[in-house]
């Protein structure tokens, strides 16, 4: 399975969650890869605790693949390479999971035949070893995603793999918006598509959102507010709820919602059951939210038009 | 005309040098004849070979990418070379897909770059300008090549993902396997001693071979040989690695579907060494079934599937019973 993420603002959580869920679908034993295209500012080494890679990747990284400048992109094992204590030891039963990191210099480029074909070879050759392929575009109409409609556009080979749309919004009426257009504007992502021979339904069909570092209202940190903020808030919840189902982007539509989480608010990085049992910094909502986004994502029911 | 205006034939190459890829068919099920031929139909002109015995094996007609460029070498000395290095394709059992780039290439050439005519006439072939050192070449070859040196690698990639565009691959792979690399280079055995064979394991899985042959051996026997050596050399790999992902005792039911079954139904029936060699290379497996014991190694992996089959048969009989008795 291809997957896409994407958002329409930059800083909604698109590449810290979906690196969770690259971590998760990981530990359910799929073989993962996760793709960092948001060029010139990759934030995966420092999510996945790999600060060597950085450096590491210029040159060599996934912008200068594309461009022709190195035959194989730099791959990197997360389970063998992390600083991170607790994924050092890879849990048994779990797939791999490899990094493809971008460079940190190059910024945006152009696409053309020569890099459209370039990285569909590449993801036919990840499809070999990899499940699931993760890949985090950057925000906004974006260079890398007109590349990845272009490349999974019905006459490519990627037509035949099935391929998965995330946006990613935080839940305020300027994120949800913006979302929204992002989908269904006219610059939007199903407009550009059409007009590289996706078919409408099935473009849209491929699409769902994520709600990021959503305040639940039933949470302690939530719940003490004093009455009138209590009231002010469930209230502007269910506004925002009624405004998002009005602008096609409601619960059905929505794969998951991401509490926000106090552990991600401080530093970016994968949230582990360690963290939720052993040492208790991150909640427990968070890690099932990060598991049944998980799951969903691989889930036909939650999948197509609706 | 003199004798020195004509032509001037390179003599007999001294160096065959190139690089195999290894990997599964990006498929459900393995491919019939009939798709094999079409996967590896790359020119109009000239037929893909199939034949069935001892095994179904399909082979490319070779494919030419003209090259004007620097050889790697051992030493950094600047050699240039012209002519074209050539690729084919093998499809093992319709299940294993490789690619091959390789070249040959004569002691000597010409001073200077010849008009293409010349290189196209002799397929394969690299010319150097002036002498080439052929150990210097080989040992750099096999060292991996610098930037704006020749890269047979990329040429044979390039044939793989060209034939992996293919309309008639459903890319929904039984089993996650990894590509193997193996770059080989062969030179002929100095007078007076065997042939011999040299392969190691480097960094992040390249494989090497060194060769030293009978003069005059062809170099797409050579190649032939290096193909099925890498074909065994993946297989070993990707079901020693499958094996060492599988645990005891760890949801047993999605072991079986996830990789037991399918090892069993796509791998353990592809070993077959040596299956269309010419004698002298065929002779060379030898060395390989001393140490490090290609086939001993198979049949200790493939008693390890039918003991973790048989025995988790076993467990799931017993479970059964165990259920039925609580039942009561
Ligand atoms: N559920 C959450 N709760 C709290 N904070 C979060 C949550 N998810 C992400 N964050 C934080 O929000 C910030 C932005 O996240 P992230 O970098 O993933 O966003 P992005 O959409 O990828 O941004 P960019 O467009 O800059 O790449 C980070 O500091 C991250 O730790
Ligand atoms: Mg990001």
């Amino acid at each position: 399975m291809l997957v896409f993420a994407a958002s329409d603002k930059g800083g909604t959580g698109r590449s810290v969650t979906s690196a969770n869920l690259a971590y998760h679908r990981a530990l359910d034993g799929d073989d993962v890869c996760y793709l960092d295209f948001d060029f010139g500012s990759p934030t995966a080494p420092a999510v996945f605790d790999l600060p060597d890679v950085l450096t590491e990747a210029e040159g060599k990284g996934l912008h200068s693949y594309l461009k022709g400048k190195t035959g194989e992109p730099l791959r990197v094992d997360v389970w063998a390479r992390t600083e991170h204590p607790v994924l050092r030891t890879r849990p048994s039963g779990s797939g791999r999971l490899v990094l493809l990191p971008g460079d940190r210099t190059g910024g945006e480029f152009v696409t053309d035949e020569e890099n459209l074909h370039r990285c569909v070879d590449l993801v036919l050759r990840l499809k070999r070893e990899f499940d699931v392929i993760v890949v985090d575009l950057s925000a906004g109409r974006s260079y890398a995603m007109d590349l990845a409609l272009a490349a999974t556009a019905p006459r490519s080979a990627l037509a035949r793999i099935t391929t998965r749309w995330l946006v990613y919004h935080r839940w305020t009426r300027q994120h949800v918006m913006a979302a929204a257009e992002l989908v269904s504007g006219k610059q939007g992502i199903v407009r550009a598509g059409v007009a590289m021979g996706h078919d409408e339904t099935a473009l849209s069909g491929a699409i769902r959102f994520v709600r990021a570092a959503v305040p639940d209202l039933q949470s302690p940190l939530w719940s003490q507010a004093r009455p009138e903020q209590s009231v002010w808030m469930h209230e502007r919840d269910r506004q925002l709820e009624a405004m998002a189902a009005g602008l096609g982007i409601g619960k059905t539509r929505a794969l998951a919602s991401i509490p926000l989480e106090p552990v991600l608010q401080w530093r970016e990085q994968l949230i582990t059951y360690e963290d939720v049992v052993d040492s208790r910094v991150a909640n427990l909502e968070t890690w099932q939210a990060m598991g049944d986004l998980a799951q969903r994502l691989g889930d036909d029911k939650y999948w197509g038009q609706l | 005309m003199g004798a020195q205006e004509s032509t001037p034939r390179p003599a007999r190459p001294v160096l065959a040098c190139g690089e195999v890829r290894t990997c599964l068919l990006p498929t459900r099920d393995a491919v019939d004849e009939r798709a094999a031929e079409t996967l590896l139909r790359l020119r109009a002109d000239e037929r893909v070979r199939v034949s069935r015995r001892p095994n179904r094996c399909a082979v490319s007609p070779d494919v030419l990418t003209g090259v004007d460029c620097r050889l790697p070498t051992a030493n950094g000395a600047k050699v240039r070379a012209i002519g074209t290095v050539a690729a084919r394709a093998v499809l093992t059992e319709g299940r294993v897909l490789q690619s091959t780039a390789y070249f040959a290439a004569p002691a000597d050439g010409p001073d200077s770059r010849r008009p293409w005519g010349y290189y196209l006439v002799r397929p394969g072939l690299l010319v150097p300008v002036g002498r080439l050192p052929a150990a210097a070449v080989a040992e750099g070859f096999l060292a991996g090549h610098r930037p704006e040196e020749l890269d047979v690698g990329s040429v044979a990639e390039s044939l793989l993902a060209r034939i992996s565009r293919a309309e008639l691959l459903d890319y929904d792979t039984p089993l996650n396997t990894a590509s193997t690399v193996l770059r080989w280079a062969a030179r002929p055995a100095p007078a007076g001693s065997e042939p011999s064979l040299r392969f190691t394991v480097g960094e992040e899985g390249l494989r090497t071979v060194a060769l030293r042959l009978p003069e005059g051996t062809a170099p797409a026997a050579v190649a032939g040989l290096c193909e099925d050596l890498a074909l065994h050399d993946w297989l070993l790999t990707t079901v020693g690695d499958k094996l060492d992902g599988v645990r005891l005792g760890t949801d047993d039911q999605a072991a079986v579907r996830k990789v037991l079954g399918p090892l069993v139904d796509h791998l353990l029936h592809l070993w077959m060494p040596r299956a269309r060699l010419e004698r002298v290379l065929s002779g060379l497996w030898d060395a390989l079934e001393e140490t490090p014991g290609f086939t001993r190694q198979w049949d200790a992996l493939a008693q390890r599937i039918r003991d973790q089959l048989a025995l988790r048969a076993l467990l799931a009989r017993r479970e059964a019973l165990d259920a039925r008795l609580t039942a009561r």
